[in-house]
This record gives C-alpha cells, structure tokens and sequence, in this order.
C-alpha cells in the first residue's frame, strides 16, 4: 500500500472531486484555476467538494508558525471597510448617470464575474445585461442574438493584490459591464479606466472606475470604433474625480487586453 | 484529570462563532473581535506560504476586508470558523502567490516567529483535534515521496511545475503521483466520515 508509484500513465481518473482537490491545495493555476472557479459558481457538487477539501486541509496549518502582524494592518483593514462604505453609501445616494448602479444585481453579476472566459462566458454576460436595462422592460434583442456576438473580456490584475477589474464588452451593443468588486476607495485618490486603441491613436477614458461595485455603460460610437481584439486598457491613479483637463494623466497601476470570449473554449 | 488546558477554549470557540454570525448579519464590530482573536494564525500562513513580512501583511488585509464582504459565505453546520479562516487566508495568499512577482517559499526563521510570550495562542486557535488526527493519519498512510510533495503543495504553495521541477521527474509524472494520492486520501478520508 505504501509502496511509491512510479507509473506516470497509471489512468488515475482526474474526476471533480481530484479537480477541486488540485484546487484546495493550490495546484491549479492560470485557465485551470479559472475554469475551477467558475465551475464553483455554477456546480454547487463542486463547490461542495471544495469546500469539503478546504476542511480536511484545513488543521494542516496548525503546523504554521503563527506570527504577530503590525500594529498598521488592522488600521489598514479598518480604513478600508470605512471606505467601502462610504463609497457604498455615496454611490446609493447620487447616481452619477456616467453607469447604472446594479447593486442588487451584484451577486449575480459576481456569478458572471467568475463564469466570463468559459464556455457559457457569453450566456452569462448576456443574461447579466437583461437583467439590469434600466428601468424598461428587458432588451430586445432575443438572447441567442446577444450570445452570438462573442463578448470581448478583459481582465485587469491591479498589481500583485489578487484584486482585479473585468471588463466586458459585446460588440454591436455599445454595452461595456466595468467590474471593479475586489477594489476599495481609498478616499484620496480615484482610478481612470483608458482605452488604448491596437491602431495606436490617442487614449479615450472610459471614465472613473466605481471602487466595489459594477458599472453598466454605454459606449460613445467613437470609442466602440476603436475596441477590437487587441485594444487594451490601462488603469491610471488620478485625483478624485478623474484626471482634470489640461493635465498628463496619472502614474499607470495596472493594464490588461481585450480577447474575445473563445464559442470553442 | 490534569487542569483543564484552557478554561475558555469551548468559550472562546464560542465567542467566534457568535462573532462570525454577527458579521455575516452586517455587524462591523464582529470584524475587530475576530481579527484580535485569529490574527496570529492567519498571518502565521500568509507568511509561511508568501515568505515575505509586507507581502504577508497586504495578505492579511485582503483577508479581513475580504471576509467582511464575504462573511455569508461561511457555513457553521460545515466547518469551524477557524477551520474555514484558516482555509480561506491560505487560500487568498495562494491566489496572491500566483498572480504576483511574489517569490514565494518557506519563512527565514528569524521572520517566523515574532510572538510576544503574552500572545493568546490559544487551543481555540488550533483546528478541532479529531480532524487534525484524521487527516494525519489519512497523509500518514501514503508513501513518504507522494506525503511530501502533497506537503510542499500545501505548505510552500508550490505548483505542479516546481515540485516536478524539484524532483527532477517529469510534469506528467508529478501529476500522476499526486493525483493518485489524493484519490487514496480521499478514500481514506470518507472511509472515517463514514465510520
């Protein structure tokens, strides 16, 4: 039984439960994490095993040394729970009209968030954008028609913090979805979405990124002119409210490129 | 008997719990009672697996201000809260270990263990002893190549490539000695949930 294994062709079925066991100890890494995670939102068998592995592992770090952290982290940690608040509350009182605050739609959007870049990227995206036209009845357009224009996705790591922005847009809608949950405000600083044209024209701003939520908006057809495969976006640090006239733009912090969502993946 | 070891460990478990239930219903305060209360073991793994004090410490950030937003999501009739905090932390400095410049690896020992002799490191910070017992025995019972490269995995959050790369075989192979120890650990794992 104990006899090491030394076969590498020895068939083991790598099944969901192996799949979310890979997970849970950190083995997965670039589309395979993604596809795990966006098998957790819709596979609630496997998500289950997940968490289930997450658990049978969970004493081994009991064997970590712990450690004290500085004073800092847990000022840190409260500025930034203050912060989200307050950009909760502010967002909740004055609808700025740039996006359509979907908070309520937040966790199912957050569904989508995880789903975009697999098979069903595109159902999702296209059901996320049903469900908040604002104020009217749903869109027109039946969904296959909406589905069948591959959405161009762009993730955009902020740094090394794990936080990212995704961003979504189908073509022919004029509709771009900003997700920025994973971000905080910070209360000095607000941050640009840019959109840097693969013909090498000038930026255009997509406008300020909404810390904590996610954004509807509807493209001018100048800058849906300039987003295919391969435009890419740049993140810039700029004074509350976006960069001011008259003024170069911000230090970039972070940057990512459009790809359209594979129907083959 | 000998003394208790800890008069409060049931109470102090309790005092989590509660603290989690009152988060999850939208209390900020919750939040400051469970930092205090599990701070030094959460940053105990982001350092071990991060291997670096400041990143270890954004690490740590992450996991409060994600876990205030998150709270709902811990499930009490599935895991204890230490058990699930302690999977969530690892969990978010793997994800920040794999989408950042950070190196990685194990924690200079002079890094490692900066606890004031007063620190409640309490049993309450210890998952339940049954569980550890069973997963120790369920990892015991594989052969010690495939035990360690499962431990590296969890412990320096190394991927399939390093820990191919390591043991000087190919990626194929790594994979196939895991997954086939996982498979075992799996069977042996339910084998004790069903007995």
């Amino acid at each position: 039984m104990s006899a090491p294994e030394n076969t590498p062709d020895d068939g083991v079925q790598r099944d969901d439960p192996m799949i979310a066991a890979e997970w849970a100890l950190g083995l997965l890494e670039g589309e395979e994490l993604l596809a795990a995670r966006g098998k957790a939102v819709t596979d609630p068998d496997f998500a289950w095993r997940k968490d289930w592995w997450d658990n049978w592992f969970a004493p081994m770090t009991d064997a970590m040394p712990a450690a004290e952290p500085g004073a800092h982290v847990w000022e840190g940690i409260a500025a930034r729970v203050t912060a989200q608040q307050g950009a909760a509350a502010a967002a909740d009182a004055s609808p700025d009209g740039l996006g359509v605050n979907v908070v309520a739609l937040e966790a199912r959007v957050r569904r989508w968030q995880w789903v975009a870049g697999l098979t069903s990227a595109a159902a999702a995206v296209a059901l996320a954008l049903f469900m908040f036209a604002p104020g009217r009845s749903p869109v027109e357009a039946p969904p296959a028609q909406i589905a069948a224009a591959a959405p161009m996705v762009a993730t955009v790591p902020i740094g090394e913090t794990g936080l990212r922005l995704d961003v979504t847009y189908i073509p022919e809608s004029e509709k771009m979805l900003v997700a920025a949950i994973g971000l905080t405000a910070d209360g000095v600083h607000d941050h640009e979405l840019w959109l840097v044209p693969a013909d090498g024209s000038d930026l255009q701003s997509l406008g300020v990124v909404a810390p904590g939520e996610v954004r509807a908006m509807t493209l001018p057809a100048a800058v849906t002119a300039k987003l295919g495969d391969g435009a890419s976006l740049v993140l810039t640090r700029e004074p509350i409210g976006g960069k001011p006239e008259g003024v170069d733009a911000g230090p970039v912090v972070a940057k990512g490129a459009f790809a359209p969502v594979s129907s083959a993946v | 008997m000998a003394a208790r070891p800890r008069p409060s460990q049931d109470e102090a478990r309790e005092a989590l719990r509660d603290a989690m239930a009152r988060l999850a219903a939208g209390d900020q305060a919750a939040l400051e009672e469970i930092y205090r209360a599990t701070r030094v073991k959460l940053f105990g793994i982001c350092l071990r697996i991060l291997g670096d004090r400041k990143e270890a410490e954004d690490a740590l950030q992450d996991v409060y201000v994600n876990l205030w937003q998150r709270a709902d999501r811990y499930d009490p009739s599935r895991a204890s809260p230490i058990a699930w905090l302690a999977a969530f932390a690892r969990n978010r400095a793997i994800d920040r270990l794999r989408t950042g410049k950070v190196r990685g690896g194990a924690v200079p020992v002079e890094e490692a263990a900066p606890l004031a002799d007063e620190t409640p490191l309490a049993d309450v910070l210890m998952v339940d002893a049954e569980q550890a017992a069973q997963i120790h025995k369920c990892l015991g019972a594989l052969d010690a190549r495939t035990q360690g490269h499962i431990r590296a995995a969890f412990f320096d959050g190394k991927t399939y490539a390093q820990l191919a790369e390591a043991a000087d075989v190919p990626l194929g192979t790594m994979k196939s000695w895991i997954r086939r120890g996982l498979q075992r650990l799996r069977a042996c794992l339910e084998a004790s949930e069903a007995a």
